[in-house]
């Protein structure tokens, strides 16, 4: 451009330098500002491919991982009289089979907030309200996960009906829960569906509960999309880790 | 701008394209590895727990 430039500038100098200097100056602000919005463009699209696929990658190569590493240590002390190792909840606590959902088995962690929700696990809550965990003898086992993004665990919460089998397993137990109510969009802020006794699913009396929270409609977070179960029966796990029926 | 830098990188041209698309990927790995992990919990899109709103949690 410099000697190029120069040539030009020779050759205007000839007619009328002046406006025509002017001209180019304005010409090359146009165009690095249109180059600017054509980076942004891109950039914006680079934003939406690692949200909804390179998050993916991510999520579900560390929850593998962190998955065999559970299943290792119940492995390596096999089920049998109530230990300290039968709830190890620093690697997480178990796994959360949803065949409506049709992704396999999402390992469940304690706590809801990002860094943990983010390595493509569930986590149940530790606040707002603590969450009860499925051997107690009632509450309301209380999980979240992303729906979009970050392994997406519950992309497809939408796809669960009243009646469909959410089971929990533990290193000793298999929890088969029934869905008995969904709410397909609540305010972010309403705790209260995360209650011992959800009133909002139509239940008044102490139980067995368990509920799933994401955000909804997909791809957004304007509001929340909650899944209401309730505890049906529990197996206990055999040597061979036969999974309850709703699972074959 | 990009006018610019081609200018400015050396080599012909096949060098210069070499090096265009070294320094595109230069770029996406910044963004991927720093800059969107960075920006991602900033941005209304992907919060999915229900809480009295981040005043009282955070």
């Amino acid at each position: 451009m410099t000697a190029s430039g120069i040539d030009e500038d020779r050759d205007g100098s000839a007619m009328s330098p002046e406006p025509r200097r002017g001209w180019r100056t304005f010409a090359s602000v146009v165009s690095v500002i249109g180059e600017l919005l054509i980076t942004a463009g891109l950039i914006l699209g680079l934003f939406v491919v690692y949200s909804l696929w390179w998050t993916n990658v991510l999520a579900d190569r560390e929850s593998h991982k962190q998955s065999d590493q559970v299943r290792k240590h119940w492995a390596a002390a096999p089920p049998g009289p109530k230990g300290p190792g039968a709830l190890d909840t620093k690697d997480g606590i178990g796994f959360l089979h949803v065949p409506a959902m049709d992704n396999g088995e999402v390992l469940v962690k304690k706590g809801t907030d990002n860094d943990i929700l983010n390595e493509g696990v569930a986590g149940y809550y530790t606040k707002p309200v603590k969450s009860a965990l499925p051997q107690d003898k009632q509450g309301n086992f209380a999980l979240a996960a992303h729906r979009d993004g970050h392994g997406a665990k519950f992309h497809n919460i939408d796809k669960l009906k009243v009646g469909d089998p959410i089971v929990f397993e533990t290193k000793d137990t298999w929890y088969v829960y029934k869905v008995y109510a969904t709410l397909p969009q609540t305010s972010k802020y309403n705790v209260n569906v995360l209650d011992k006794i959800p009133a909002e699913s139509g239940k008044h009396k102490a139980g067995r509960y368990i509920t799933l929270t994401t955000c909804t409609p997909v791809y957004t977070s304007d509001y929340r999309y909650i899944v209401w179960g309730e505890l049906e029966r529990t197996e206990k796990v055999d040597a061979d880790r036969t999974p309850p029926e709703e699972l074959r | 701008m990009y006018g610019w830098i081609w200018r400015h990188l050396p080599g012909n041209t096949w060098v210069k394209a070499l090096i265009s698309v070294l320094l595109g990927l230069a770029v996406v790995f910044v963004l991927f590895q720093w800059v969107f992990p960075w920006a991602e919990p900033l941005l209304p899109f992907n919060d999915v727990t229900v809480d009295q709103g981040m005043a009282a949690t955070r």
